[in-house]
């Protein structure tokens, strides 16, 4: 009886005692400690196969180091890492035809167990990347400019060798000098480079059993089943300023120890952990407590952290991240697709053909009320683009156009489309996001507001899905408008317009986007290494993307948030997750 | 006894047969699209969907991919765990133990406050204790236990920093790892003890201290109702009476009497308890970031990570199983007048 009266009373004192109060002056936790809270595991450590965040958040430039970096913030400038110079035409490290690079290696440069960097492990660490291959990997960046493929088996799952004899005739080594030519002149190929030319120890790799380096061993390299199938699966060999430690998938973190060996200063952290702590609730107290140094806070959790005491929110950071509103040109409206309604031009749906008339998209592009969804949505945290190319990018167009919100603008284009027909019946589809995106759901509910008060005939739901759902409907073509994401595999402008626009590109092509002028311009910017003519067909395309509007476009801004004790971060677009070697702890 | 303790082990193998059945029927709703999903993460991938689909055999009949993962589990391999990057059996291996702890430390408090908050109750029936009780008990389930474990985060880690999210605390778990300590059982606690690392110890415990307290919370109510009424029917018997007419005092006839019988069926629940806690645990565990086969199960499930999803199943089926059959001999142990055919 006297237990459960104190335990009522106890239970009251603490509720109203209040849950957001923290220690105040806390000193220092784990000093030479840094702690990420994140929310995704790896999907594996092996450099050739990892094509997600989460991993290349734990090796790039931690554990493995590229040729060359991006210089301070910037995402077209560079600094050797690897690499003694960045080539240019100037110093002749990149030959006068365009096809060429070479690539010194820095002296002194040491692996994790010891044994010294040579031209020979970048050489195999480069076709190793190529010829691994899995399917959904990330080996088509290399394979395109070095060999001009998209993969390295042919329609019947036949590893083509031809392209390996190419490729290892196409990397040459002379003393510690490495030269890469290209088929054509790629103009991307240095931020590429700056990026996926990862390198590890040849030698260490063979005796993990690895690919030995020759034709013949190539089947047991190239697209393995699972991540688990290839040796460097959990193992590591670099030359960064980290070594792995363990990646201890069952407690879902993994530990990283300071090189003393590195070939600059040793990093100032001791030890790195990166986390999977996959409840907000549970990351924000962390944080709070100093047992979190940097966690993961999406763009809706910010209120939730502001405030708090030692903790320090930088905002507004540029992203290399294009957004888009995707209007289907060729729905598939087969049985049973809810969001086309009668699959007719009825006023109770839409034809597959809908978004094939340029009024019809250009009236939704009118009819998205850009302010109200930036400021809603976003918080205004987001810009509106006027093409695939984020601002700040090279070859981004700031004198391009784009719409504004325009309901008699937007009224026009609709009553001009097919011939008045779809003002006089009116029509009825779906905007699709994936669930718990809730950005995204209020981008769809800005749009579906704008449209309908157009007319009291125009009907537009929206629905979320989850993801795999997504990703099933998109390959079958049957979203007539969908918000998703792109984030660049490197920082150039190429690797925006190639998936928005080219008719090979993974959104453009899902979206039956087909313009072989389109097509042309694209290429001729990804062979072309004058900027300024460069920037010229950049400018063209960009034409394209607000004639043709098959796509709203807006980039947001990152947001990161960290202890104030930790020193030493900086940020640049092209970074996948924090630079740890400056950081330290104070 | 023997016997019968052989025919029901029999049973396990047929328990997992019919679950996996089940979920492998359950896969026929799903596009094989959609179960790419599991093998896309990120969507510059998109692109490579119809490789994975072919790769994967996702495309195939269900009872195609049945048979073929059937064949698999013959070899001793219960498939791949795409969602924490394990084997199946691994998986099990890594997570059981750390779920078998928190449900041993979850389950020892629930029986305590369970029986003595149930007896208390029943013998003060109707009076404010058994009123309390039933008001504690009953508003404790009546919540999402995942309200109850962020509210018990808030307040003992956010505030008082008493009872932290995870396992270990860093120094604690770098300790672990580290050669100095060997890992006898999976353990936490037990471990420490085996390597004389109080300081470990005292850190898993406070570690333990928030989900299991959620756990109890949640969990106490029913052994508080069934010890309550067990009890009560047990005080209206004549035995009872009898001894209380002999003038025995009335702690002796409520303990040594009374609540001696009226725990038969309390000890039956008692198994039933660990195995619902493990299913339990679920939540707890995603919430209080434990590493536990609840947290993996929940992923698994949400990744679309079938293998995954179907051996946790297997798992928790087989463990329901036993379950069962430790209830049926600990009733037949404590009761004799019940005899297993």
């Amino acid at each position: 009886m006297r237990f459960m009266r104190t335990l009522l009373v106890l239970t009251l004192v603490i509720m109203l005692a209040g849950v957001t109060g923290v220690a105040q002056g806390q000193a220092v936790r784990n000093p030479d400690t840094l702690v990420i809270a994140t929310i995704g595991d790896p999907e594996t450590l092996d450099y050739s196969y990892a094509y997600d965040t989460a991993s290349s958040q734990v090796f790039l430039w931690h554990i493995y180091e590229t040729l060359i970096f991006f210089n301070g913030g910037s995402t077209g400038t560079f600094v050797p890492m690897l690499a003694t110079e960045v080539p240019s035409l100037a110093n002749g490290g990149i030959s006068k035809d365009g096809r060429t690079y070479t690539f010194k290696l820095r002296d002194g440069v040491k692996f994790h167990d010891g044994t010294p960097l040579t031209a020979e492990d970048v050489k195999y660490s480069l076709l190793r990347f190529m010829f691994m291959d899995r399917d959904g990997g990330p080996s088509e960046l290399l394979l395109t400019p070095i060999v001009e493929s998209h993969g390295t088996r042919d329609d019947k799952g036949t590893l083509r060798l031809e392209l390996f004899r190419e490729a290892d005739n196409a990397i040459k080594v002379s003393g510690n000098t490495i030269s890469i030519t290209l088929k054509r002149p790629f103009a991307p190929f240095l931020s590429i480079m700056a990026t996926w030319s990862m390198a590890v120890s040849k030698k260490w790799a063979i005796a993990q059993r690895d690919w030995n380096g020759t034709a013949g061993d190539l089947s047991r390299l190239n697209n393995p089943k699972k991540p688990d199938d290839t040796p460097l699966f959990t193992k590591t060999n670099g030359t960064g300023p980290f070594k792995l430690v363990q990646w201890d998938r069952s407690g879902r973190q993994v530990i990283m120890e300071r090189n003393d060996t590195y070939w600059r200063k040793p990093a100032a952290l001791k030890r790195v952990i990166i986390r999977v702590v996959e409840d907000f609730g549970a990351r924000r107290l962390m944080l709070q407590q100093g047992d979190a140094d940097i966690v993961s806070v999406g763009r809706p959790q910010k209120p939730q952290v502001e405030g708090l005491p030692g903790v320090r929110i930088i905002d507004d950071l540029s992203r290399l991240v294009t957004h888009g509103v995707f209007m289907n040109m060729k729905v598939d409206t087969g049985a049973g697709n809810p969001d086309v309604g009668s699959g007719r031009l009825d006023g109770a749906g839409i034809p597959g053909d809908f978004f094939a008339d340029v009024n019809v998209r250009r009236g939704i592009a009118q009819a998205f009320d850009y302010n109200t969804a930036l400021r809603d949505c976003w918080g205004n945290k987001a810009t509106v683009g006027n093409g695939p190319i984020p601002k700040g990018m090279f070859g981004y167009i700031s004198t391009g156009k784009w719409y504004a919100y325009d309901p008699a603008k937007a009224a026009a284009a609709f009553r001009e489309a097919r011939g008045g027909q779809v003002w006089s019946t009116g029509f009825r589809f779906s905007i699709l996001y994936n669930t718990g995106n809730t950005i995204r759901e209020c981008m769809a509910g800005v749009l579906k507001a704008g449209v309908e008060a157009l007319n009291p005939k125009f009907r537009v739901d929206v629905r979320s899905i989850t993801f795999p759902t997504l990703l099933q409907q998109y390959r079958q073509g049957r979203l007539p408008i969908f918000i998703i994401g792109w984030a660049a595999d490197f920082p150039d402008a190429d690797n925006f317009v190639t998936p928005f626009m080219h008719s090979t590109g993974v959104y453009s092509n899902a979206q039956g986007y087909k313009s072989p002028e389109v097509d042309k311009l694209i290429e001729e910017a990804r062979f072309e290494t004058d900027p300024g003519k460069r920037r010229a067909t950049f400018a063209k395309l960009q034409e394209f993307a607000y004639n043709d509007v098959t796509t709203i476009y807006y980039y947001a801004v990152g947001l990161q948030v960290m202890r104030s004790w930790v020193r030493g971060w900086y940020h640049n677009p092209a970074f996948f997750a924090e630079y740890l070697y400056p950081m330290f702890k104070q | 006894m023997a016997t019968y303790i052989a025919r029901r082990l029999m049973l396990l193998p047929l328990v997992a047969f019919g679950v996996t059945i089940l979920i492998f029927a359950l896969l026929q709703f799903l596009h094989p699209a959609i179960r790419a999903g599991a093998f896309i993460t990120n969507p510059n991938q998109l692109k490579a969907i119809d490789a994975i689909i072919k790769k994967y055999g996702l495309d195939q009949p269900v009872y195609v991919q049945y048979w073929t993962w059937l064949r698999e589990v013959f070899h001793g391999n219960l498939g791949w765990s795409q969602s924490v990057r394990l084997p199946v059996l691994d998986a099990i291996i890594a997570f059981f133990p750390t779920t078998l702890e928190l449900t041993l430390y979850a389950f020892v408090p629930i029986m305590i406050v369970g029986v003595w908050l149930g007896t208390a109750a029943a013998v003060h029936r109707d009076k404010v204790v058994d009123h309390l009780s039933r008001v504690f008990s009953i508003s404790f389930r009546s919540l999402p236990s995942f309200v109850w474990g962020l509210l018990i985060l808030m307040v003992f880690y956010g505030r008082f920093n008493w009872f932290p999210p995870g396992r270990l605390s860093l120094e604690a778990d770098l300790f672990v790892r580290s050669a100095q300590f060997t890992k006898y059982t999976g353990l936490m606690t037990a471990d420490a003890l085996l390597n004389g690392q109080l300081w470990i110890f005292f850190d898993a415990l406070r570690h333990l201290a928030g989900p299991a307290l959620t756990l109890t919370m949640v969990s106490v109510a029913l052994l508080v109702r069934v010890t309550r009424s067990s009890m009560l029917e047990a005080l209206s018997q004549d035995y009872v009476r009898t001894a209380r007419a002999k003038g025995l005092a009335p702690a002796v006839v409520n303990t040594r009497h009374a609540r001696k019988n009226a725990l038969i069926p309390v000890i039956t629940l008692s198994s039933l308890t660990i195995v619902g806690l493990l299913n339990g645990v679920v939540i707890i565990e995603t919430i209080f970031n434990y590493p536990g086969i609840g947290r993996w199960g929940a992923f698994a499930a949400q990744q679309l990570d079938i293998p995954g999803v179907t051996g946790f199943t297997m798992f928790i089926a087989a463990l329901t199983v036993l379950g069962n059959l430790a209830a049926d001999i600990m009733y037949a142990y404590f009761d004799p007048r019940i005899r297993l055919q």
